[in-house]
Formats: structure tokens, C-alpha cells, sequence
């Protein structure tokens, strides 16, 4: 195929909810790779949950063709990127894929935390980037300001950004244009070794472990031998193709291009997003620059609901993994909940993807305990270790120190909510940093946050608190000592350890009693009075009785009503299967995660 | 020995909790109803002729709401078709609100020798509250009416505005007028009657306040000499219903007229609610059934637990090894072992501890395979 010099790779990175998957599909739509007919509203988001939440999750990439003014044909790999801050680690593989990103700023509401820091990954990667003004047609739009913010607070010369609708398809051909005009094409050597870069991949049912491919140099057809450089098993190349975004077939892939191979890989284990694939007969002597490891920053416990649906999780959360590196785990036990999975995660909304892929996509019903950060535990010994999951922390006397992990915040919000976000940064234990006016309507605050407040409810409550108005966006910085303390919870006088959980010393107590007082809400009525107590040590802090159920019978039963009461009883023992048997208490699965909440409903 | 249900569905005035198969403004349609009911009867006639009867039960609706000398013709019809025993409990369902000296007069002298009043409250406020057509002083002239006879009287607990004390009133009054047998049963709020709204409301006692009402009501029940049989059934020394004793043994019973279920030889079915249906398969020869399943040997087991185990005498583990060829105590082993502190058993019987007869549910239902 094609000529090098008329590929452009590209991305297109953007604040969630500028309008990235609306201008993606105006650009496919644009040169005719699908008939505004066929198009489901946003092609690229294909996930249900991404189209459910409006967010990119997956990179899906697509290919299209383009005539240019110039009268050249130009092949377009747009690969498309995640906008949420979680998602770090994935913007970062779509990036080195690709030579441009299109950089999307909303015209309403000018430069947002999450741009800058996926600019900055761009910049990193020695990426061409092209800014584009959209939402032009609100009434609302302010494009010289976003202009002038892109110069200001980005440093880029925005003089040239075309003024764009997504939604109206106003001026769509101008970033076409554009798109020719400043991305390079790809370097790369059609005669050298195979070297490609694997980006993403995924699980096919019938053609195995697809991987998602950029050929920085050589080619790849069918009947190629090839392996990657981790790992020493070879495979026979059955089919390559490109992305329309469908698997699309194609003889080969070249140098530049963007594309997929499939080679009956069984084993998801044996191929990492990040490594590199080389021809087994001619291989490259090495590798090309992998991504940079992605710390877990939110950890928890999967357990399947059903005990013996053990090795149904495994496989799900292997087969999850294979195009979501960024999601590890290891297998746990404790004592309340079986066999399980700890598993770390980006960040809370990476957590809460992940579990409900595996409940829609394996139908699995799983138990998930509260989010836990990683501590620092320095032991009498001077050991240091890290401690993700509450009940692994060695005993009192052994631990010397703890320190926390902490965070720098960012939060850019209008200046009428500043006494609000100060105020929920103190409640959560934040140090003040510095404020920065960016101009009269936006003002940037820093704090230095400990991780384990962010995880619970800070997302929303700075929300709610600036009716919406704020962004927010943190970054690891190291850690901190801090007055921890572990707090289990007893249920009926046993301590459920899949409740346990690490907590500052000043909050314990209320901390305590809240989750009593949830807990006393959450678990239904047993046979026998079921005392929920919170303890440090040994010393109880709060308690909360369950009283013992009284009323459970069907009032009558004569000939007509048989079959109609057995099927209530049926019901209700149905019903009794989305719980989990603590000690000799019936617990719904859902009370593991009323720890989240620091408020009572 | 095995049961026969005849459902007459005709009342004054529909109460506000009823979920039964009742029609308050078709009541011009009894006669013709009955002479199909005669008829269903007929038809039955031959697939039952080895079948021993030992109890008729004519339920409703408001039996006592026909004219009398239907309900005559209707024993007669079923000594004639069917083998009742000659000392056979019939038992004749009346509202205190439509009774006559003439008309017990007459059920007495047809076979009728059970009645099952319902009084459901003493306090006239409750009453009205429910729709009932009654007073508490159409109560004790009916019991009255019945004096020296076998009755039942029925009282409800869980309803509005209702105290224990209101409770324990309702059962003394039920007791000096001399009820042999008391039935005392929860509200129960069906989706779809009147009084669903008022649980919607909020307004009826909740669950820990209707078992303090049970408990205090069993108490003064047996102190009054009512032992407890089942869960809701009180009853004087030998004075249980055998007519309901069958259906907690899981025995046979054969249902007529509209809504009526009937369960023989192990197939379970129903009757048309519908009253038209009922007359056009009766008028053309044909049973009015429309629900039907065959119960299998595990759903046989589950039905005789759950049912047995709402008795205070539980389940005969002697019949559930002739029944089911296998040793209760062992098969439910897991079980039992998780249920030892609410259940009681011997060589003879395993059963519920009376002291957790109203959670039962919850025990029982760890018996269930589901």
C-alpha cells in the first residue's frame, strides 16, 4: 500500500467531554469511511459502558482515506485516546503510536487540568500537536480567549486553530487540511527487521489474542514468523489488516502503518502491550522504547459472589488485562470472603470500569471490598514495606512508623467557589500550596492531599460544592508520616477482615460510627440480634446493634395459596444467594462497600 | 382421606383487604352459579369414585350471603356424587352480618356441623376501617345463633390504628362467646386491594409491632385453653380443623366453583376466576381448569416440608420416610446442623420451635433445594 509520505498516525487528546469521540466521528464521516446512515451515534466508543458514561475508555482505532486539496490520496490513522485521568497510561500507549495529536480545547470553557497534562504527555513523546477550537456554534463561545489561554497557559502558537463544530460539522475539512499539512509522515524503513510496537490488543473467540500493531519499521504479512522480544514463542502470522474501525484484512503491513496482526495466540500471558514484535527469521537486535510502568495507585479485593466461581474470575480478569495493562492483581484470600483477587488500579473510575466489565461483559456477580491506597509501614526492624490491603498489616508492636501516600492537587475553578474547595481541602486534611489567578474567571489552587481522603468522596464533593464548576486533577508526589491506625469491624463479636481498614487517628471515631451506623442499615435482619461494633485494637470505638428479625411467616396458607407461597419462599431464598455468610451472619454483597461512605444517607 | 373445597363467590360488599375470587354485584347470579356448581360436581363424579371424603369446606366470598337452601342442596349434591363419611366435617364460612336463626337452623339440619365466623376485630372502628359489613353486636347475636355448636371465629392482626390491647379484647370476646376454635392471622396487603395503599402509607403496624401483637395473642390464647396447632390455628382439645389439617399434610382435596384449587394424585390445578368462563365450560360439559402442573417427587418433598413445618406438631418423620423412601433426619443433615437452635426433633417428629414459628421462613426455607 500507499506511499510513506502520505500516512499521518494521529491522535486526538482532550479535556473528557470537549467533544473528542463527536469530532472523530465527524472526521470518518468526513472522508467517507461510513455513511452518516450507518453511524451509531459515536462510532469509536463501542463499549457499552463507554457509550453508557459518554467517556472513552478502549483505544479503537480507525483508518481513512483522504483526498487532499493538493490531489494527493492521504491514509489517516486516527487512533482515539481516553480524556479521564486515569487514564494516563493508555493515552500515553495511543500516543506512541502516532506522530500528531489534534488537541481539542472547548470554546465555552477554554483550557482545562486534564488537557495540560495529556499536552504535556504529547510533548513528551515529541508529538506535532495541532490545536482546535470546537463548540464555535454555542452561544457561549469565546474562541479568541481560548486562543489566547492555549498561547498563555500552553505555549503553543494557536493562531492557525481552526474554529470547529463537532456537532454542526462546521469547518471539518479545514482540520483535515491541517491534519496533511503539519503531522509528519512516519519515519521507518520498509527493508529493515520487523520492529512493531504493540498498543493495545484484545481476546478473539475465534481468531485468538489480536494485536493491536504501529510498524515503526519492515513489514508483516501472513505465513511471517514472528515473536516479540519478551517471550520466546513463535507464531505464524494468519492475518493482518487495518482498523475501518471493523478488523479489516489487508496483505501486510508496512513501515508507518497502523494495523493489526492476528497469529493464533493462545495465551494472553505471552503477549504485553508495550513490547515489541519482531520477525522470528530476521529478528531486530532490539527492542523499541516500551511504556513507562504505571504505578496502581486505588487497590481492592474481587471475590466472586459464588465461592466456586473462582477460576471464572481468573479468567476474567486475565482476559481484561490482556488490553488493559494498567490493571494488576494478585490473588488473596481472607477469611470472610474465600479466594479472590487484590487487584490495583488507576483510580477510583478505573476501579469502577473494571468491575462492572466483569459483572457485563464475563457475568460474573462479584464482591468488592473499599478501596484501599498503599502505605508505608516501617517496621521495629527497620523493614520497609508497602501495605495495600488493611488486614496484611503486621501487629502493632511491630510497626514503627506509617506514612501515606500524598498527592499534589490541582483545582481549577471559578473564583466564587474558593472558600468551598478550601474548606473541603481542610476537612480532607490538605496543605495550601499556592493560588494562581489565570485570569479573572479561573483561578488554579494547589494542595497536597493525602490519597486515602481523595479516594472516598472527594470527586463528588468538590463537585457539589462548586455546582459542577471545579476540575480536579492530582499527581503521586511521595509520602508522608501520618497518625494511622487500622480499624476492623466485628460482626456478631468476629472480625470480618474484608471490612477492615486503615484510617487517620483523628477521624477513627466518627469514621467508626458512621460505618456502624451504615452497617446497621445495610445488613437485614438475622434470626438473632447481630451486634456491628468498630474497634482499634482491641478497644471497641463504636457499636450498632442489627435487632433480631420478629415477623417472617405468610400469614395463610390453605389449598389455593400452595403453589403461590412456595414460590415466595423460592424467592426469598433466591434472594439469599446474593449474600455472603460472615461468621453466622447473612451479609449482602453490597455492605462491603458502605465503607465508601463517610456520610450517613 | 381427602377434602372437598366448594368456593361460593358472592358477598355484600367487598372488603378492602380481599384478594379472593369475590363478586358483590353478581349476586343475582347465585342460583345458576350453584346448579353449575351441582353440575361441576357431576362431572367429577366418576374420576373420583375410589376417593374417601372426610371433609367439605364451603368457602367464599360470603357463603351465608345465598339463600340457605342452595347451600342444602349443595351437601346433598356432594353426598350424592362423592363418598363423604357419615361423621364428615362440613364446615360453612358465614359473615356475623348475614345470619338468621332460620338459616342456622337450616345449615344444622343439612350436615353442617363446623362454622367459621369472621369476626376479625371486636373493635366496630377497625371493622368499618376494613369494609366489613358487621358489628361487633352482629358478632355475639351470631354466636349467639351458634350456641353449643363447633365454630371458629377469626381475628386479624397488623391492621390500622391497632393496639395489643385491641388484640387481646378481640380474642376475649371470640372466647366468651364461646368459639371452640380461633384463627389468628396477619394482615397481608395484596398489591391491588384498597388497603395496599395504606401499607404504601406507611400506615399499618410494622413487622415488629404485628409479632408483638402475635405473641401477646398466643399467650392469652392458650391461657384461654386455645392450643396452638399452626402458626395462625388455635383450637379448643380436638377441636382442629380437620378440613386444614389436610392441606399442612399435603393430603388430596378437590376444589368446585370459580378460583377453586384442587390437588389429586399429585397434579395441582385451578379453576377459571373468571365467572362467565366458569358458566360456558360448566353449560358445555367441559371442567372449568386453566392452571395445571404435576407436581414432581422433589417438589412433593418441598411442598410437605414447607407445609408441615408451619404445624406446631411439624413434620411425622414415620410418614416422611413412607412418602419419600428416605430418612428426613439424614437427608437434610447441612441443614438441620445450621438450624439447630430453632428446630426441635425426635425419633417421631422434627419440627420448629414454637418460639420461632412466626420467623419461620427463614427456617424453612434452608430446606428448600431452589
Amino acid at each position: 500500500m500507499g506511499k510513506k509520505q502520505n500516512i499521518r498516525n494521529f491522535c486526538i487528546i482532550a479535556h473528557i467531554d470537549h467533544g473528542k469521540s463527536t469530532l472523530a466521528d465527524r472526521l470518518m464521516e468526513c472522508t467517507g469511511q461510513v455513511s452518516q446512515r450507518d453511524m451509531e451515534a459515536q462510532l469509536l466508543d463501542s463499549m457499552d459502558i463507554e457509550r453508557e458514561r459518554g467517556i472513552t475508555i478502549k483505544l479503537a482505532p480507525v483508518r481513512m482515506f483522504y483526498r487532499a486539496d493538493d490531489g494527493e490520496e492521504y491514509e489517516f490513522n486516527l487512533i482515539d485516546t481516553p480524556g479521564h485521568v486515569d487514564f494516563t497510561y493508555e493515552v500515553s500507549r495511543s500516543l506512541a503510536a502516532c506522530e500528531g495529536a489534534i488537541l481539542i480545547v472547548d470554546a465555552t470553557q477554554g483550557v482545562e487540568a486534564q488537557t495540560l497534562a495529556n499536552v504535556y504527555l504529547a510533548l513528551e513523546n515529541n508529538l506535532e500537536i495541532l490545536p482546535v477550537i470546537n463548540k464555535i456554534d454555542l452561544a457561549s463561545a469565546r474562541p479568541d480567549e481560548a486562543k489566547k489561554e492555549i498561547e498563555e497557559v500552553i505555549g503553543l502558537d494557536a493562531s492557525y486553530a481552526p474554529l470547529v463544530s463537532a456537532k454542526e460539522g462546521i469547518n471539518i475539512r479545514e482540520v483535515l487540511e491541517d491534519v496533511v499539512k503539519y503531522f509528519p509522515a512516519p519515519s521507518g524503513d520498509d527493508n529493515a527487521p520487523l520492529k512493531a510496537l504493540i498498543f493495545d490488543s484484545y481476546y478473539d473467540n475465534y481468531k485468538g489474542v489480536i494485536l493491536f500493531v504501529r510498524i515503526k519499521d519492515g513489514s508483516v504479512k501472513a505465513g511471517d514468523r514472528i515473536k516479540t522480544f519478551r517471550s520466546d514463542k513463535v507464531y505464524d502470522v494468519v492475518e493482518t489488516g487495518t482498523f475501518n474501525p471493523a478488523l479489516l484484512p489487508k496483505d501486510g503491513l508496512y513501515a508507518g502503518e497502523v494495523g493489526y496482526i492476528a497469529a493464533s495466540i493462545k495465551s494472553i500471558q505471552d503477549v504485553a502491550v508495550g513490547d515489541t514484535v519482531i520477525n522470528a527469521n530476521n529478528p531486530a537486535d532490539e527492542p523499541l522504547p516500551g511504556y513507562k510502568k504505571v504505578q496502581s495507585v486505588v487497590f481492592c479485593g474481587i471475590y466472586p459472589l459464588d465461592g466456586s466461581k473462582f477460576n471464572d474470575l481468573k479468567d476474567a480478569i486475565l482476559k481484561l488485562q490482556l488490553n488493559d495493562a494498567s490493571l494488576i492483581f494478585e490473588p488473596d484470600t481472607s477469611v470472610a470472603l474465600g479466594f479472590g483477587f487484590r487487584c490495583g488500579f488507576l483510580g477510583l473510575l478505573h476501579m469502577e470500569i473494571i468491575q462492572e466489565r466483569i459483572e457485563r461483559e464475563f457475568g460474573l456477580d462479584i464482591i468488592t471490598t473499599a478501596p484501599s491506597v498503599s502505605y508505608k509501614v516501617i517496621k521495629t526492624n527497620g523493614d520497609e514495606i508497602y501495605v495495600d490491603n488493611p488486614s496484611h498489616l503486621p501487629p502493632v508492636s511491630e510497626i514503627d512508623r506509617m506514612e501515606e501516600p500524598i498527592v499534589k492537587a490541582d483545582i481549577y475553578s471559578p473564583p466564587d467557589y474558593l472558600g468551598q474547595i478550601m474548606d473541603l481541602c481542610r476537612e480532607k486534611r490538605g496543605t495550601f500550596l499556592q493560588m494562581t489567578y489565570l485570569d479573572k474567571s479561573r483561578v488554579q489552587l494547589e494542595y497536597h492531599l493525602p490519597l486515602n481522603e481523595i479516594i472516598f468522596d472527594f470527586f463528588d464533593a468538590i463537585k457539589s460544592r462548586t455546582r459542577g464548576y471545579a476540575s480536579f486533577d492530582y499527581e503521586l508526589v511521595g509520602y508522608k508520616p501520618s497518625k494511622l491506625v487500622k480499624m476492623d469491624i466485628l460482626l456478631n463479636g468476629e472480625v470480618c477482615d474484608a471490612l477492615s481498614m486503615i484510617v487517620h487517628e483523628d477521624s477513627a471515631y466518627s469514621r467508626g460510627r458512621t460505618l456502624c451506623e451504615n452497617l446497621k442499615d445495610a445488613i437485614p435482619r438475622q434470626l438473632f440480634e447481630v451486634p456491628v461494633q468498630a474497634a482499634i485494637g482491641g478497644k471497641i470505638i463504636a457499636r450498632e446493634t442489627v435487632k433480631a428479625m420478629r415477623k417472617d411467616v405468610l400469614a395463610k396458607c390453605y389449598g389455593g395459596d400452595i403453589t403461590r407461597k412456595k414460590k415466595l419462599l423460592e424467592k426469598q431464598k433466591e434472594g439469599k444467594k446474593r449474600m455472603r455468610q460472615i461468621g453466622n451472619v447473612e451479609v449482602p454483597s453490597e455492605v462491603f462497600m458502605q465503607i465508601l461512605k463517610t456520610n450517613k444517607d | 382421606m381427602a377434602g372437598i373445597y366448594v368456593h361460593i363467590p358472592f358477598c355484600k360488599a367487598k372488603c378492602r383487604y380481599c384478594d379472593f375470587a369475590s363478586f358483590p354485584d353478581k349476586i343475582t347470579f347465585a342460583e345458576s352459579y350453584m346448579a353449575c356448581v351441582y353440575r361441576e360436581m357431576a362431572l367429577r363424579k366418576e374420576d373420583l369414585k375410589d376417593y374417601v371424603f372426610d371433609t367439605l369446606y364451603i368457602g367464599g366470598g360470603t357463603p351465608s350471603v345465598v339463600d340457605e337452601s342452595y347451600i342444602a342442596m349443595l351437601v346433598a349434591a356432594a353426598k350424592k356424587n362423592f363418598n363423604l363419611v357419615k361423621d364428615a366435617e362440613i364446615t360453612i364460612e358465614i359473615n356475623p352480618g348475614t345470619v338468621s336463626a332460620g338459616k342456622i337452623d337450616l345449615y344444622r339440619k343439612c350436615g353442617i356441623n363446623r362454622y367459621s365466623v369472621g369476626l376479625q376485630s371486636a373493635i366496630d372502628r377497625q371493622l368499618r376501617e376494613l369494609g366489613r359489613i358487621h358489628t361487633l353486636n352482629d358478632f355475639i347475636a351470631c354466636a349467639k345463633l351458634l350456641k353449643g355448636q363447633n365454630f371458629n371465629a377469626d381475628v386479624m392482626i397488623g391492621l390500622k390504628d391497632q393496639t395489643v390491647a385491641d388484640v387481646l379484647q378481640t380474642i376475649e370476646v371470640a372466647a366468651a362467646n364461646s368459639a371452640s376454635h380461633i384463627s389468628m392471622y396477619a394482615l397481608t396487603p395484596e398489591d391491588g386491594t384498597p388497603i395496599y395503599t395504606d401499607y404504601l402509607n406507611g400506615e399499618l403496624p410494622d413487622g415488629d409491632e404485628v409479632a408483638a401483637m402475635y405473641a401477646a395473642g398466643v399467650k392469652r390464647l392458650q391461657k384461654l385453653g386455645f392450643e396452638r396447632y399452626e402458626v395462625s390455628n388455635f383450637a379448643k382439645k380436638g377441636m382442629e380443623s380437620r378440613h386444614n389439617l389436610n392441606y399442612w399434610r399435603r393430603g388430596e382435596y378437590i376444589g368446585f366453583g370459580v378460583s377453586a384449587s384442587s390437588c389429586i394424585n399429585n397434579i395441582r390445578f385451578t379453576n377459571t376466576f373468571d365467572l362467565d368462563e366458569y358458566f360456558k365450560c360448566i353449560l358445555s360439559g367441559h371442567l372449568p381448569i386453566i392452571d395445571r402442573e404435576e407436581v414432581d417427587e422433589e417438589g412433593q418433598k418441598e411442598e410437605f416440608i414447607m407445609l408441615a413445618l408451619r404445624t406446631s406438631a411439624g413434620i411425622s418423620l414415620k410418614t416422611y420416610s413412607s412418602l419419600f423412601k428416605s430418612d428426613f433426619l439424614a437427608e437434610f443433615a447441612p441443614a438441620i446442623k445450621k438450624m439447630s437452635e430453632y428446630v426441635e426433633f425426635s425419633d417421631e417428629f422434627f419440627r420448629i420451635k414454637p418460639q420461632y414459628l412466626f420467623v419461620q421462613n427463614s427456617i424453612i426455607i434452608e430446606f428448600l433445594s431452589v
